[in-house]
């Protein structure tokens, strides 16, 4: 029998309000810490993936879409820069590499991206990683497949594999008016390498050669053509795939060569920093205006103030809910002040001092604060768990959302000091209880 | 728990001198109690109509209400003159209190009923759980590890004897413990609270508005309403 006797007493006397207040604070606590460690983890997140490339060169509308279709996947470009531009693009300033990708196509829905070997050699997803391989080769020529450790996860596809891909990606909604995807089952693509994943968009991607992209769709081009000329004549096409020529890399025009994106590492001398040389070369590709170029850390940057926005609502409305749950354990306190202070009166007979009660009842608030404070700890884990797995299905986005002991500490001691104060007025209450009054045969 | 050793060289249990108290507001309530005492371990019955203040006393003599004017010493010590905390720790340590009501504890069992006076006594904690399960068992209760309000009433009674002599203190008050009994029961229980006062050293002043008490008790104390002519304490002895 001690302090702590008393308080659990009191908590379970009344065990729904107990349950049901430490709950509220909890969600409130959980709430808090998602969105904490969302936060830094998603920004995290999503300055993998662009890696040590400087400059994203597209044909799309605006720096953000391009960023986003075409190094996180979100969609299909719906334009693209024409070759004949790509090859004029070293003459406008010194580059370390310029890597052509063509995005657009799909397997099982997830997306294909088209391009050069370079792709694994240069361009590194992560700063500080390269590509690695699980098993196989990076490819070496149209119509070879590497394949995204989600991507591999998802599909089961196995080195040896032969698959065809499909034109054109799932449409979404809002793209009905989009030429249906269709697969092209002539055209066979072989596994030939796993990569290990890299904790970016790219991981739930397929990589192959931008010939084979190039192949298929300038066959489909050309058999458009021929129907479109067949029409003209009067004469029902009889499309015959067997008796048709392949086509092979060398046979393609360079209008069949569209590029949706270039990914781009400003050349630096030797010992310099290239962070100079960026904006200068960012502002004279920005003249030319049949190109789009983005520097993907601005835009990630400008994407997150977007969603910074919405995450300082969500926090304030965190803090809402965190003050409006202070306020429940407060009524909860002092809902139980007439049960409280027959209780009260006794102890004080018994020898209590005020200041001994008000200790009690200020404890009895603060163990409300601090199991409110496990409970959303606890949620907040399962939680952060539960989101990473969801976006890391979906968007193969890797969020390793971590819990500092600073930001643990932060909330655990945010939400016992709230308890504190939400004590207080209970607290003062019971220490101002007249014992005589309340000592009154009640039966 | 033994029959107390020779208290003539303890203080008084009990002095009471000149008591005025009139609650703030109530037109005309009040009281008057001109002198008192209580020898260690004696036993007084206090008497009087209701309305005429015998808990507004118990409760200025346990210190939780303070008189206009006059002095109330427990165990030798002035009770009033201490500052609040230091009066409820003596209160935690020298007196007992018994309710008509008993205001056990609810939700408690009868041990940390009697665990709860003990934690603020000054009796050393490592004796709280013998001291504590002696009282019950010699009280006959068995189930010390019952909550309170599945007891019996008469058991319940029993748990709020032990718990007034718990802390061993000088002075038990019982404030019309047998009020709400029948007589026989009321008899029974009177005798308990005697008894185990005697038995734990604990002088007692009782509240009774029940003639038949008067026996019980080798003195009895008239509490007369202020301003009725007769000064509280005049007649002193008198009834016994």
């Amino acid at each position: 029998m001690n302090d702590w006797t008393i308080i659990r007493r009191s908590l379970s006397s009344r065990v729904l309000s107990t349950w049901l207040t430490s709950l509220s604070v909890g969600v409130a606590v959980a709430l808090m810490l998602v969105l904490l460690m969302m936060r830094d983890s998603g920004r995290r997140a999503f300055e993998r993936g662009s890696g040590n490339m400087h400059l994203l060169i597209s044909a799309e509308s605006d720096p953000l879409s391009s960023v986003l279709n075409s190094i996180f996947y979100a969609g299909a470009p719906r334009r693209a820069v024409a070759w004949t531009k790509f090859e004029q693009l070293p003459r406008l300033a010194p580059f370390e590499f310029l890597i052509p990708i063509q995005t657009g196509d799909s397997f099982q829905g997830l997306p294909v991206l088209g391009s050069t070997p370079e792709f694994f050699s240069k361009f590194k997803p992560d700063p500080e990683q390269g590509w690695r391989l699980r098993e196989g080769r990076f490819f070496e020529r149209e119509f070879e497949l590497v394949v995204g450790a989600r991507a591999a996860a998802a599909t089961g596809l196995a080195i040896g594999d032969r698959v065809p891909l499909t034109h054109g990606m799932p449409r979404r909604r809002g793209e009905e008016n989009l030429p249906a995807p269709h697969v092209h089952d002539e055209f066979k693509f072989e596994v030939v390498g796993i990569l290990e994943p890299t904790g970016s968009a790219h991981d739930r991607a397929i990589f192959t050669d931008i010939n084979g992209s190039w192949i298929i769709h300038a066959r489909d081009l050309r058999e458009a053509a021929e129907i479109e000329a067949a029409k003209k004549r009067g004469e029902v096409h009889v499309h015959d795939h067997e008796a048709e020529d392949a086509i092979t890399p060398a046979d393609l025009r360079p209008d069949e060569k569209p590029v949706t994106a270039i990914y781009a590492r400003v050349a630096s001398r030797p010992g310099s920093d290239a962070s100079a040389a960026i904006p200068a070369t960012f502002s004279r590709l920005r003249a030319d205006p049949s190109i789009q170029v983005a520097q993907p850390a601005q835009e990630i940057s400008r994407l997150f103030a977007i969603v910074g926005n919405v995450d300082q609502i969500l926090l304030a409305l965190a803090v809402v809910v965190f003050l409006s749950s202070g306020v429940s354990i407060l009524l909860s306190m002092y809902n139980s002040m007439d049960q409280r202070r027959r209780q009260v009166a006794v102890l004080r007979v018994l020898g209590a001092t005020r200041g001994r009660i008000f200790r009690l009842v200020l404890g009895e608030s603060l163990i409300l604060g601090l199991i409110g404070a496990v409970f959303g700890l606890l949620m907040a884990l399962v939680g952060t768990h539960v989101v990473a797995l969801e976006m890391r299905a979906r968007l193969g986005l890797v969020l390793e959302p971590a819990l500092t002991p600073t930001l643990g500490a932060l909330v655990l001691g945010g939400a016992i000091v709230l308890a504190g104060v939400a004590g207080l007025i209970p607290a003062v209450a019971a220490y101002r209880t007249s014992v005589a009054r309340n000592l009154r045969p009640l039966g | 728990m033994t029959a107390t050793t020779n208290t003539s060289d303890r203080p008084a249990a009990l002095e009471v001198e000149g008591v005025r108290f009139q609650y703030p507001g109530a037109e005309g309530f009040g009281l008057e109690m001109g002198s008192l005492v209580l020898a260690a371990g004696e036993q007084v019955l206090l008497t009087g109509g209701s309305g005429t203040g015998k808990s507004t006393l118990l409760q200025i003599v346990a210190g939780l209400l303070d008189p206009q004017s006059g002095r109330v010493c427990v165990a030798g010590r002035d009770v009033h003159a201490m500052p609040g905390p230091a009066r409820d720790r003596f209160r935690g340590s020298q007196i007992g209190m018994i309710f008509q009501t008993f205001n056990l504890l609810q939700g408690f069992s009868a041990l940390e009923n009697v665990m709860a006076a003990l934690m603020f006594s000054t009796l050393p904690r490592a004796e709280y759980d013998a001291r504590a399960r002696g009282l019950l068992g010699s009280l006959g209760i068995a189930r010390v590890t019952s909550r309170v309000e599945n007891l019996s009433v008469g058991q319940q009674q029993r748990v709020a004897v032990a718990r007034a002599v718990a802390c061993r203190p000088a002075l038990v008050l019982a404030d019309e413990p047998t009020a709400s009994l029948d007589p026989e029961n009321a008899r029974a229980a009177i005798e308990l609270i005697q008894q185990t006062c005697r038995e734990n050293g604990a002088a007692l002043l009782c509240t009774s508005h029940d003639p038949s008490m008067r026996e019980r008790f080798a003195r009895v104390q008239a509490l007369a309403a202020p301003g009725s002519g007769v000064l509280a304490g005049a007649g002193e002895g008198g009834a016994a």
